[in-house]
């Protein structure tokens, strides 16, 4: 027995009125957890799909632009200084960096230029299994080689060369076969031909040289910004690019997810505590002759402050326990009925349920602030005695 | 052992100025029994309010063992009102959430430290003393009018303070139930503890050691 018995008494004895509060309460918190539960992990499915969509970070060699001209003539950009990169340096290096866990892929490319029947062609080595997760969006006519001489024709190519799936052609004095023709998909890619990495590099450059290397970052959670600082670190001789507007772009969507569910639990929150502030309240106004008893019997301000907390305190710790875990239940029903986890799971997580409880704890004592100060203000004279 | 200074107290309200003390002066010695009498609005409840430390005066001396407890800050004012002076009101005042055993030892439940078991056994003593042993589990609303008041006066007594206040303390009672509350307030005189109560019944007035009688905010 102590003064902890008369919040715990008067919580009890009034249980109705603080069901209702815990049950308001709980839901605020059910559907907070829940919200940002289903929105934490649609966004990174949303931001998983949207990966398909190409690449945001380009890692290139170092290069000099000069602008020539002379004597009015312009002999149009240089390059120079020029190199080509390291295809496994880059993959190791990219993969050591801190936010590893962000890269979704990492695609090079090995560009050369050759001719197929007397006509130029771009040819683009690249490593299949990569490029299928960075252009998710491709459609063939045909399939993807399985072996190193087959090649994918861009729609534009095919139809200069007249060519179509099953059929061969002579690539830098190698005969390889196409296995497919990419449907037009209006970008660059319909002009070349797209080979095996290890064919090109074998028939158009060195092994283990690229020109440049496409890497695909997950951004949810944190700025492009680091993960391109953090590359640049790792591979310093190197100029890393963000393609700001595709970053931009995907990440709109997914904030846009986040943002709103922040917004709907910032309401309910503030519901929730405006509940809780009202009736702290409305108990300090039916309990004041209580309040004026226990002051003339020697009770300090911080005292019965502490009482109107401990009840606050209370009502938190219970809503934010019965909350989190209604939330987590609720999420993993949402996610099942939407079917929209895909790419992503949800994992119980003892430290967020402890996280959660503490916050709930101290926004409820937050709210219940104004009426416990309302409460040890009130002087015994006020609350008892009729003059 | 208590004193009472020129007393003054004024109240205003809606800009009306009302005075219900003017250089009210009282003495109450050692285990003695002082009853305040008057008709309504002569300001007996104000005095009785002001010498419990229950309110401010505008102006004058409440002595207690030679000290002016008007000048104490609130945490000396908490510690008088736990430790030396008891207040009994017309109504009881009980948490209806707490037994009458708890209602008892609630001057003891001011901190996060337990009620200590010697303080249990006061207030077991306390409500054998107002003749309800038995009764300690019971919660307010399970006692009677009589039964209530009683808790409440051993809410007082449990604390062992020096001056007991009573503000018409039978004034919600029958008259039974009120010669009772009066023999248990003369017992505690006699046991050595100062009273100040007021009231209005004459009867129970001229049972005190000294009646003093109130009038327009003066003692005559």
């Amino acid at each position: 027995m102590n003064i902890l018995t008369i919040p715990l008494r008067n919580t009890r004895k009034k249980w109705v009125k603080t069901l209702l509060l815990l049950v308001v309460f709980t839901l605020g918190v059910t559907s907070i957890v829940s919200l940002n539960y289903v929105s934490s992990v649609v966004g990174e499915s949303l931001e998983k799909k949207l990966t398909a969509y190409g690449a945001n970070i380009l890692v290139m060699p170092k290069s000099e632009k000069l602008t020539v001209s002379y004597g009015g003539f312009s002999m149009g950009d240089m390059l120079l200084g020029v190199t080509d990169l390291s295809e496994s340096e880059v993959a190791t290096q990219v993969a050591s960096i801190e936010l590893a866990e962000r890269i979704a892929v990492i695609a090079p490319k090995l560009i050369a230029m050759t001719q197929v029947n007397d006509t130029a062609v771009g040819v683009v080595g690249v490593r299949w299994d990569k490029e299928k997760i960075l252009k998710g969006y491709w459609a063939l006519n045909g399939d993807y080689p399985t072996t190193k001489s087959g090649v994918v024709v861009g729609s534009k190519a095919a139809a200069r060369l007249d060519l179509s799936p099953g059929e061969t052609l002579d690539l830098g004095g190698k005969v390889v076969n196409v296995t497919g023709v990419l449907l037009p998909t209006g970008s660059d890619d319909d002009s070349v031909i797209f080979a095996d990495m290890d064919f090109a590099q074998a028939n158009f450059g060195t092994p283990d040289r690229v020109n440049f290397v496409e890497v695909a970052a997950l951004c949810a959670g944190c700025p492009i910004e680091d993960i391109v600082q953090q590359i640049q670190k790792a591979l310093p001789n190197t100029e890393i690019q963000a393609l700001q507007s595709i970053v931009k772009q995907r990440m709109y969507s997914v904030n846009f997810v986040k943002q709103l569910i922040l917004t709907v639990s910032v309401i309910i929150l503030f519901i929730a505590c405006c509940m809780v502030g009202v009736t702290m309240l409305s108990s300090v106004n039916e309990r004041i002759k209580e309040i004026g008893l226990m002051r003339s019997l020697g009770f300090s301000r911080k005292g019965i402050f502490g009482i109107f907390c401990f009840e606050a305190m209370l009502i938190g710790i219970v809503a934010g326990l019965i909350g989190y875990l209604s939330g987590y239940a609720l999420s993993l029903k949402v996610l099942e009925i939407l079917d929209m986890a895909e790419g992503a799971t949800l994992t119980f997580n003892g430290g967020d349920l402890a996280l959660t409880c503490l916050f709930i704890v101290c926004v409820s004592v937050l709210s219940a602030f104004f009426p416990a100060w309302k409460a040890s203000s009130i002087e015994p004279s006020e609350a008892l005695i009729s003059l | 052992m208590l004193e009472a200074k020129n007393i003054t107290k004024t109240f205003h309200s809606e800009g009306v100025e009302t005075r219900a003390l003017a250089d009210v002066d009282l003495t109450v010695n050692r285990g003695e029994f002082v009853s305040i009498v008057g008709r309504s609005g002569s300001g007996k409840t104000t005095f009785l309010n002001i010498l419990s430390t229950l309110l401010a005066p505008n102006s004058g001396e409440i002595l207690y063992n030679g000290e002016d407890v008007t000048t104490f800050s609130a945490a000396r004012l908490n510690q008088l009102r736990q430790k030396d002076f008891s207040v009994v009101f017309q109504f009881h005042y009980l948490l209806p959430y707490l037994s009458a055993r708890e209602n008892v030892l609630l001057p003891y439940m001011k901190g996060l430290a337990p009620v200590s078991k010697e303080a249990k056994l006061r207030a077991d003593a306390c409500l054998e003393r107002v003749g309800l042993s038995g009764k300690g589990s019971k919660i307010p609303g399970h006692l009677s009018g009589g039964e209530q008041q009683r808790v409440a006066i051993a809410r007082a007594l449990v604390k062992e303070s020096t001056v007991l206040f009573a503000d018409e303390p039978t004034g919600n009672l029958d008259k039974g139930t009120g010669d009772s509350v009066m023999e248990l307030l003369a017992d505690l005189k006699n046991d050595g503890l100062s009273i100040v109560m007021v009231t209005h019944d004459t009867e129970y007035a001229n049972r005190a050691d000294r009646v003093i009688q109130m009038a327009d905010g003066h003692v005559i």
